[in-house]
């Protein structure tokens, strides 16, 4: 079984969550897709998904991305579940794992859902060496993403980013920045979300979620719902932006969990997605290139950088438009005036 | 400052509903009220453990109308919330919860179906081997009475109620009669997982002790005994030939020790 895929590396481009609705259409239409994430409880038993699965494996690089082994259980990880997760790392091989800084099981009850940390010195111990224990169990890195949470704890005493830069510190482990959960985390808990972001290691994120939310009012209070039903929202794009500026391109992955549109939708967000990381990239190259004209302009020696072979999807050229604009007149300027001294 | 474990139980218990223990002041929200925040918390656990057994139980849902199979599940889980985060396992106790509930005592169908819900779950959720047929053994010694594997998705199911058929009429999309009486007569169901699907059957009553004993890995010797004491007509040849044509059978072994009970 170990043996049967070989290695498909997540490039640095978008990716799109497999959910059960799309799963024939993946297999029979094999739509260009970065790559695909799954979560891992969906794959720990023996069903027809797992068979799929497994095809899909063959053609697309795979992210398997856990829900609940609740790392921040004070009492302790389940082993079993987490043998069941290596089981499935063993089974399919993935390039990512990833889990949350979050805990859903106390009182021998699995809440299905992810509840915040009181982020303290004893909840950092207890991740750490959950952590740790999963590491080595699984005996690779995994990445720990930031939660989305409608409430804190009063006696924290550093924030979700000092928790996160401490953790990886102390474990090795890398980091998934959800970055809806970001805006909804700092809508809902009144916090500055792009210092959030500036807060986490940068060599350390390994991943990025986007994903829609839900606004919902209720009295006085307008709270966010991390509800992945919904297209991502502009003011998760900007802060993706703000995010892919200071870390530049990492594997994205779009998430959508209830209210799944078809799959065309999905991958439409992905395209998105890279569309506008290129943009970036390619914006910041002309600035660079830019820069660099500037400084070599005293000097008549034509330079040519090298490595500039990037695609240029739609927002990169639109971008590129923009800043060639005065030149491209400039020339058009030129040519009228040649038209009319001929006649 | 509580210990981390017993923040976490008081949390969870608050969550579940079960008490309301957590002071405001432990919690923080920005300027919202965090007990009204934790709410979204409770309500996320209800909703989602609610839409998993309605996925796992969508016929009980329309037997006993959404409104109420939803008040029957969200006491379910405030008793019986789930112990791991496999939510394939989730819902194993549920049928047997539904037979406690004083307003369906009048509707014993109502577990009996959920109970065969269950089944289609489980069996969804089982491996399907590659099935042999019977050419494979042309030239095998099998002894006596050969040990016949079966698919490890089968279920058999008996119930003193028409499960397969309630479950049948609600399979299309028009709405069932509502004053319907389903009837009290026993019946066995065979169903295992075919690729996406899952396959259901009747079974007389030697059919299905053959099947069971075959399942159990008694052997097609006690199987065939089994069979052929409730029904003296049983005719073993159909019986194997429907197995292996039915893809059932994943492996033939010459018998060894089998189970004593």
């Amino acid at each position: 079984m170990s043996s049967m895929f070989s290695p498909l590396a997540i490039p640095a481009s978008a990716g799109i969550g497999l959910r059960s609705p799309h799963i024939a259409e993946m297999l029979t239409r094999r739509p260009s897709a970065g790559w695909l994430e799954v979560h891992a409880e969906n794959y720990m038993g023996d069903g027809a998904g797992v068979e799929a699965l497994e095809r899909l494996r063959q053609i697309y690089p795979l992210s398997v991305h856990g829900v609940g082994l609740s790392l921040g259980s004070a009492q302790g990880l389940d082993r079993g579940h987490l043998e069941r997760l290596r089981m499935v790392c063993e089974r399919f091989q993935p390039d990512l794992v990833s889990e949350h800084l979050a805990w859903s099981v106390a009182d021998g009850a699995y809440l299905n859902d992810l509840l915040p940390l009181r982020y303290d010195e004893e909840a950092l111990a207890i991740v750490a060496r959950n952590v740790e224990t999963v590491q080595e169990t699984l005996n690779r890195q995994v990445l720990i993403e930031n939660l989305s949470a409608y409430v804190a704890f009063a006696d924290s005493s550093m924030s979700e980013a000092e928790f996160l830069a401490e953790l990886v510190v102390r474990t090795g482990c890398g980091l998934l920045l959800d970055v809806n959960n970001v805006q909804v985390s700092a809508h809902n808990l009144q916090y500055d979300a792009k210092a959030f972001i500036d807060a986490l290691p940068a060599e350390a994120i390994g991943e990025i979620h986007l994903a829609g939310h839900a606004t919902n009012h209720v009295g006085a209070d307008t709270v966010l719902i991390d509800d992945h039903g919904s297209r991502v929202p502009p003011v998760v794009w900007a802060l993706y932006q703000h995010a892919v500026d200071r870390f530049g391109p990492r594997p994205t992955l779009i998430e959508w969990d209830t209210d799944v549109p078809i799959l065309d939708v999905l991958l439409g967000e992905a395209m998105w997605a890279d569309m506008l990381t290129a943009s970036i990239m390619f914006n910041r190259k002309q600035a660079m290139r830019r820069e660099q004209t500037t400084k070599t302009r005293a000097t008549p020696i034509l330079s040519v950088q090298s490595g500039t072979t990037t695609g240029m999807p739609v927002l990169a050229a639109f971008a590129a438009a923009r800043c060639a604009k005065p030149c491209m007149s400039a020339a058009l300027v030129s040519i009228e005036e040649e038209y009319h001294a001929a006649a | 400052m509580l210990p981390l474990e017993y923040l976490q139980t008081t949390m969870a218990r608050s969550v579940l509903a079960m008490e309301q223990v957590v002071a405001a002041n432990m919690l923080t929200a920005g300027k919202a009220d965090p007990l009204a925040r934790l709410r979204i918390y409770q309500n996320n656990t209800r909703s989602s453990l609610t839409a998993a057994l309605m996925a796992v139980f969508p016929v009980t849902v329309r037997l006993v109308d959404e409104r109420f199979f939803r008040f029957a599940a969200s006491e379910f889980i405030r008793r019986h919330p789930p112990v791991e985060s496999r939510l394939a396992r989730y819902g194993a106790g549920f049928p047997r919860f539904l037979k406690t509930i004083d307003t369906l005592s009048d509707m014993p169908i109502v577990a009996e179906t959920a109970r065969l819900e269950w089944a289609i779950a489980e069996a969804l959720d089982t491996a399907s081997l590659p099935s042999r047929s019977l050419a494979e053994y042309d030239n095998t010694d099998l002894g006596l009475s050969p040990d016949i594997q079966l698919q490890p998705s089968l279920r058999l199911i008996v119930s003193h109620w028409s499960i397969l058929s309630v479950w049948m009429a609600h399979q299309q999309e028009k709405a069932v009669d509502e004053n319907i009486t389903w009837a009290r007569r026993p019946e066995r169901v065979a169903l295992w997982r075919s690729g996406n699907y899952v396959r259901l059957f009747l079974l007389d009553r030697a059919s299905f002790a053959f099947w069971h004993s075959l399942k159990h890995g008694f052997g097609l010797e006690h199987a065939t005994g089994r069979a052929l004491a409730l029904d003296p007509a049983f005719d073993l040849v159909s019986a194997l030939v429907r197995l292996f044509r039915d893809r059932l059978v994943t492996d033939v072994r010459v018998a060894s020790n089998f189970p004593s009970n």
